[in-house]
């Protein structure tokens, strides 16, 4: 498939080098020179130019394309190239500057199909390590609901009971399970839960925390969901 | 401009720039479109979240508006305000 990247930068940039590792092929737009010399450099194919001018996206051929990101730190010229994108049939994923407006773009922008916050998804990733690795974000399913890998360990309070005997609070649900060392598969009721078990749970973030008490059973509180 | 007899004394307009620090943008626009001398409030893409047009009698009520009653919202970060000259 072939993506529009706009932007880069440290997002776009690394975005495009995991579409290409994927086999897909990947058109850059960036309007910093400097920026376009190191993503030449690195072999990329870059269109120099405003992202927020149309001639300049237009050259992208944006009817051959499947997606465009819109990954710059600029917000207005992120929002510009979606509009223009999705009038020519492409997915539209765009980034976003500030975490309140996550929800705000969700809603209102309907030329909008993907709204990321890097800083968000980074912070999850350094949370999860910083825990130890007991707890794992998959996704985000929705605004308030997330997709979470838990492990059970020597200190959790399920430890020895069966899947039919663990008791999630309202408004979260078990989705998978994979015996220690092994993949996830679909529950089986008559597991006993050890440690080392790893749990996928779809939990709304305000359960997060009643989950991985039940689950993990360390005390450390986790802020901003998993 | 002097208003001649008989005629509606001309209103000042003004467009006020709104940055937000939530999320919860249908309340807030209700809030602002809900304050005296605010015409309409549109949530906007890019800088700023909103733009609110507003319509006062006197230049000194602009500020009143944006400065005071807009800026004291909760969840308003900062404003900025244009008057309309022509």
């Amino acid at each position: 498939m072939r993506f529009v990247i706009v932007g880069a930068g440290r997002v776009g940039l690394r975005t495009a080098r995991a579409l290409e590792d994927s086999g897909h092929d990947v058109v850059l737009i960036e309007r910093d020179p400097t920026k376009v010399d190191r993503a030449n450099t690195e072999g990329y194919e870059v269109i120099e130019g405003d992202a927020s001018d149309e001639q300049v996206l237009l050259s992208a051929d944006l009817d051959d394309a499947e997606a465009l990101g819109a990954l710059t730190g600029d917000l207005s010229t992120n929002f510009v190239a979606c509009m223009v994108a999705k009038h020519h049939g492409c997915r539209t994923v765009l980034r976003i500057d500030e975490d309140y407006r996550e929800s705000i773009y969700r809603r209102y922008a309907s030329d909008v199909d993907e709204v990321i916050y890097p800083e968000r998804l980074g912070a999850i990733v350094a949370k999860n390590a910083l825990l130890g690795g007991n707890i794992r974000a998959v996704a985000d399913i929705a605004q308030n609901l997330q997709l979470v890998e838990f492990t059970v360990t020597t200190d959790s309070p399920i430890q020895g009971y069966t899947l039919s005997e663990l008791e999630l609070p309202a408004d979260s649900e078990l989705l998978a399970f994979g015996k220690k060392g092994s993949s996830l598969s679909i529950p089986d009721e008559d597991v006993p839960l050890e440690a080392g078990d790893s749990l996928a749970i779809l939990a709304d973030f305000e359960k997060l925390d009643d989950v991985r008490q039940i689950i993990v059973g360390d005390a450390v509180a986790p802020r901003g969901g998993a | 401009m002097p208003s001649r007899p008989g005629e509606v004394p001309e209103m000042v307009r003004a467009y006020v720039m709104i940055k937000a620090h939530s999320g919860d943008a249908e309340r807030l626009r209700d809030e602002i479109t809900g304050v005296e001398g605010v015409d309409s409030a549109y949530i906007v893409a890019g800088d700023v979240d909103f733009i609110a047009t507003v319509s006062v009698d006197e230049t000194a009520d602009v500020k009143a508006v944006a400065a005071t009653h807009i800026q004291r919202l909760g969840g308003i970060e900062d404003t900025q305000t244009y008057v309309a000259m022509d």
